[in-house]
């Protein structure tokens, strides 16, 4: 494994394993309520979420068929919650490839070793890659025990499909972190730009979806690419995701050539 | 044989803010070259520059033969930045494995002996260590690949005496074995032992490049003789360098610039009881350049209201 990537690895270590704790306890916290729900047909039913305004129910993505395993898992873990965690997650550790070490001078000595600074941006994303599919593969093997445990009946594979939206849906916005950290050498607009994506985004393709006036923009929302194609009903939805992947790449390398031709530390 | 640095017109601007302004520098191999300044004059940003964390606003540079962009050259540096940051949880001793790795490979005893030769110790998370403690990684990990150039910020920045002693014999030792070295100081006192020649740079401008052994022979001495007898004031005028002549029965005091030739020769026809002669006075040298320049400043500013903006 190339020396910055291991490194890196290794620094990350111990947030990586916060990360993974944290959403995996999110996970089972929320896992653990659905048997009580799906016996309680009339309080949490159609009938009882109609009541909540249309608008609400759109930004928490429908709410249909809440009492059922797939509807339960889908509404409140892979919707909003879910995602993101991994957002945030993947921001951090975005930030922390460039951003963090910039604004605490530990970068300087980074870009004076002997490595490419185009191969040192590249190395920093593939650690944020590994360390982001860590978590995701560790939150995976729980979301699959506990949906076996707690009775969801959703199939393996679309539960696989559904968390690995998640994980591309979080490794763009890492990208996109690290991208804006490469340019600007600072945490706060990284934080910023994702913030705004991030949320805008979300409510662009949930609430736009009944919405003409700003329907069109779903198709620069990064969650169209996750939600649009309901990969726990329908799979992987295969076009969307290799937009997302192709995106996080396209955003690398926006990050090495803005990182390439700036001044570090200033 | 090539130059280890070779700049031409180098400048540099931080926005409108100047950094360094027409550096025209070489330094030569195997040489010593302290980098002197004032706070804020430009050295870090020299430094950076040859290193290639920031780039130039306009002028060349090359760095061992290259462009200081090519990392294959970064390799053959050592570097120890102005502010080094070293934090969090890690220790120095994996750090320092770390740099060694990608800097292709360093002996682990190696680093031991210099860890011991500068009292560091490497067990330690290094966010706890102390500034000095800090300051003596940075030194190992410049110093533990034995890189054909070594560039050092500040380097004796909160060692104590004993550890800065060590440095010192450090880059003797680096100099001796054919490497070439550039230390950044505020004062001279602090790199003249081991600096062959120095740079002063002012306000973002090179404003001299002196041999430290010919600023020596040019420094100014005090110099007192105390002979057996009171001597006659005239055998002493007039001599080649002496200044500030003071002869008061058998005691004569005064400074001289340059050799101390021709007053040895005329003090040698009379009984010599006693002589002092102090250490030649650098400092007030390089003071006299930062006061130099005040002028040649003023100079600039005159120039540039005459040019058409
Ligand atoms: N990041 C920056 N942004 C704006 N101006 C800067 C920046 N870094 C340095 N400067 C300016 O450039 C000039 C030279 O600074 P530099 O750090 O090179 O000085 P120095 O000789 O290393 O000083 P010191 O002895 O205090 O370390 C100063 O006027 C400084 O204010
Ligand atoms: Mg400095």
């Amino acid at each position: 494994m190339p020396a910055l990537v291991s490194k890196s690895l290794r620094d990350h270590r111990r947030s990586l394993i916060r990360w993974t704790i944290g959403i995996g306890a999110f996970f089972t916290l929320y896992l653990s309520f659905y048997p009580n729900i799906s016996q309680n047909q009339e309080l949490y039913g159609e009938a009882a979420l109609k009541k909540f305004p249309g608008a609400m129910r759109d930004l928490m993505g429908g709410l249909e068929g809440f009492t059922t395993g797939v509807g339960y898992l889908h509404g409140v873990v892979y919707q909003l919650f879910g995602p993101m965690l991994f957002v945030v997650c993947a921001a951090v550790l975005g930030n922390q490839a460039i951003a963090r070490p910039e604004e605490s001078g530990t970068l300087e000595l980074t870009v004076t070793l002997p490595i490419d600074r185009r191969r040192l941006v590249a190395e920093r994303f593939a650690a944020l890659a590994l360390g982001l599919l860590g978590v995701a593969v560790a939150t995976f093997l729980l979301a699959w025990g506990l949906s076996a445990a707690v009775g969801t009946g959703v199939a393996v594979d679309r539960i696989l499909a559904a968390h690995t939206g998640v994980f591309l849906l979080g490794l763009f916005f890492g990208a996109l972190s690290l991208a804006v950290g490469a340019a600007a050498g600072r945490r706060g607009p990284a934080m910023a730009v994702v913030g705004v994506v991030a949320v805008g985004g979300y409510i662009v393709e949930t609430m736009g979806r009944n919405v003409d006036a700003v329907s069109w923009l779903r198709w620069v929302s990064p969650f169209h690419y996750y939600l649009d194609g309901r990969p726990l009903y329908q799979g992987f939805p295969v076009g969307d995701y290799v937009v997302l992947a192709g995106a996080a790449v396209v955003l690398l390398v926006v990050a090495i050539l803005a990182f390439d031709r700036r001044d570090i530390g200033v | 044989m090539t130059a280890v640095v070779r700049t031409e017109g180098l400048t540099k601007f931080y926005g409108r803010r100047r950094g360094l302004e027409d550096l025209d520098l070489e330094i030569r191999p195997g040489e010593v070259f302290g980098y002197l300044g004032p706070n804020g004059a430009g050295k870090t940003t020299t430094i950076r520059l040859l290193l290639d964390v920031i780039r130039p606003t306009r002028g060349r540079m090359s760095v061992l033969g290259s462009d200081p962009r090519d990392p294959a050259v970064r390799g053959r540096i050592g570097y120890l930045p102005g502010e080094l940051a070293l934090e969090g949880r890690e220790k120095a001793g994996e750090y320092l494995a770390f740099l060694a790795g990608v800097r292709g490979g360093v002996s682990r005893d190696r680093i031991a002996a210099l860890a011991e030769r500068l009292e560091a110790d490497l067990s330690v998370p290094m966010g706890k260590l102390s500034k000095g403690n800090k300051q003596k990684v940075g030194l190992i990990q410049a110093f533990m690949h034995e890189p054909e150039f070594l560039i050092l910020d500040e380097p004796t920045g909160g060692l104590d005496p004993l550890v800065q002693h060590e440095f010192l014999a450090m880059v003797r030792e680096v100099r001796a074995a054919g490497r070439t070295v550039l230390m950044s100081s505020h004062v001279l006192a602090e790199v003249e032992d081991v600096a062959d020649r120095v740079g002063i740079v002012r306000q973002g401008r090179l404003v001299a490049v002196e041999d430290v052994a010919a600023l020596r022979e040019k420094a100014v001495r005090r110099v007192e003789f105390h002979f057996d007898a009171p001597v006659p004031r005239e055998e002493f005028e007039d001599l080649p360098g002496v200044r500030d002549l003071r002869v008061e029965g058998a005691n004569l005091s005064c400074t001289i610039d340059g050799r101390p030739d021709a007053l040895i020769k005329a003090a040698a026809r009379f009984t010599v009881v006693h002589l002092v002669s102090a250490e030649p006075d650098l400092e007030e040298i390089f003071l006299t350049y930062y006061s130099e320049e005040n002028e040649e400043e003023a100079r600039h500013a005159r120039a540039g209201v005459q040019e058409p903006a």
